[in-house]
């Protein structure tokens, strides 16, 4: 991973930071694709592929049509023995000083490097876990809207049914209040009729009695006083035969 | 021995703003993707760490500082890591630089709390609690350690870069020499690889001199 470092092109001066923006527009004439921004490609899964952790897999392969699987080597050390031989590269103390920086880098490379990558990775996996997340939040609380409005879907036809037996309430209140009203209208006019008819019935009995009283007046009136000693007089004969029976009946 | 500390001329032309903006080349800048590429996830949450840290006692108009120093850090780590490399520059072994980054940011802040407060800013020459015939010489001494400020931020770094290289030449060459002279040579090398990795606290010098820078500034209080 480190050891890419050394091999970036010069085009990647276009992404140096300070100066990245003032280059981009600078160089756009020399754009080559068309400039996508929304579609962004996805990222290769893994880096690309190195041999000895600092030459790219590509040299060799560039190389073995015409040299085989030892050509890269052979290059490599033809070109060492050369640059030693010739004293092109002098050794002397940076030699040292080199192989030193070169074996504490290796060394810490090799053994906190796998190390260093797995939290790279674990940041990259917490930021995607947190976005899905967001997701599924997003999607149960809709499938949870979903369900909701169904249930209000169902609960508007059960409405329907309320809305009937409301209907027949008030309807038979009403009826019952319209009964009520007949009732007491009927019982108050046959208050009123009987009423009619006591009153009449009064009359009647007025007049009755008052017929009666005078026809008893009239009756008492007309009686002589020698009628009433004759009727007295048969009263009393009458009384003693009857009791001359009767007193005959309880002796046998 | 001082010829690695020279400034670097290629025909006549010295070379030292290749060697101060070519190592940005090294930071990808961050894409607007969700998930990145290991290298420009580390360095977005080395970045994010470090400021995070860094701002957690001010947590005021200074803020406004975390670009700045964010950018010095990485600036002093890169300058600082690449020196360590074989046949290199590194540009913070010069003095000249290095004042010119201390000198600037330190009276920024010095300005900045005599501006906007003052009174507590001359307080702050004179320590808390302190006996009464001792004050005209503490002030004194306060006013000295103001001033010494920018002089112990710029030298620190110089010279401890200085140091450091100067002395992985030495004992680079000590172990050459000695390596046809066959038995002190193993014990140099590994005195000389522990140097390495101490060298490799110039990351840690880095932080002391931002951290001092920030804790001046957190003292002015801006």
């Amino acid at each position: 991973m480190l050891s890419r470092l050394v091999f970036i092109p010069a085009s990647a001066l276009k992404s140096s930071g300070s100066m990245g923006a003032g280059l981009v527009q600078a160089s756009r004439c020399l754009h080559i694709s068309p400039q996508n921004q929304a579609p962004v490609p996805p990222l290769p899964e893994k880096s690309g592929k190195v041999r000895h952790g600092i030459i790219p897999e590509e040299f060799f392969q560039f190389l073995y049509p015409k040299t085989g699987v030892t050509g890269p080597y052979v290059l490599g050390t033809g070109l060492l023995l050369y640059l030693l031989s010739k004293e092109i590269y002098v050794v002397n103390h940076e030699t040292v000083a080199a192989a030193s920086v070169g074996a504490v880098l290796i060394y810490a490379v090799k053994k906190f490097g796998p190390g260093i990558a797995t939290f790279a990775d674990k940041l990259n996996d917490e930021k995607a876990a947190k976005v899905q997340e967001v997701k599924d939040t997003a999607v149960n609380s809709l499938t949870q809207a979903i369900e909701a409005e169904k249930k209000e879907q169902w609960r508007v036809e059960g409405r329907q049914m309320l809305f009937d037996a409301k209907r027949n309430n008030v309807a038979m209140i009403l009826e019952t209040n319209y009964r009520e009203r007949l009732h007491m209208v009927t019982n108050e006019v046959k208050k009123r009729l009987e009423y009619q008819v006591q009153l009449q019935n009064l009359h009647h009995r007025m007049e009755q009695e008052y017929m009666v009283d005078w026809v008893e007046k009239n009756v008492v009136k007309s009686i002589t006083p020698q009628q009433e000693k004759e009727s007295i007089a048969k009263c009393i004969a009458d009384l003693k035969a009857l009791a001359k029976t009767t007193q005959a009946k309880v002796s046998l | 021995f001082f010829d690695q500390f020279s400034l670097t001329t290629f025909m006549g032309i010295p070379l030292i703003a290749l060697a101060l903006t070519l190592p940005w080349i090294l930071f990808p800048t961050p894409q607007n993707r969700c998930l990145n590429n290991r290298l420009s996830t580390l360095q977005a949450w080395f970045i994010r760490q470090f400021t995070h840290q860094l701002f957690l006692p001010i947590n005021q108009g200074g803020h406004k500082w975390a670009l700045l120093l964010a950018s010095l850090l990485i600036f002093l780590i890169t300058l600082n890591l690449l020196g360590i490399l074989p046949y290199t520059f590194t540009p913070t072994t010069q003095l000249s630089m290095n004042m010119g980054l201390a000198i600037p940011l330190w009276l920024a802040t010095v300005l900045i709390g005599a501006r906007y407060q003052p009174n507590h800013t001359l307080a702050h020459l004179l320590p808390v609690g302190t006996p009464g015939l001792l004050i005209p010489i503490l002030i004194m001494i306060e006013t000295i350690s103001l001033f010494i400020r920018p002089i112990a931020l710029g030298v620190r770094l110089t010279a401890n870069l200085t140091a450091g290289h100067l002395l992985i030449q030495l004992i680079s060459t000590a172990a050459f020499h000695l390596l046809f002279i066959m038995p002190s040579v193993s014990l140099l090398t590994t005195t000389l690889l522990l140097l390495l990795t101490i060298l490799e606290l110039a990351v840690a010098i880095i932080q002391a001199y931002v951290f001092v820078l920030l804790v001046s500034l957190y003292l002015q209080d801006p």
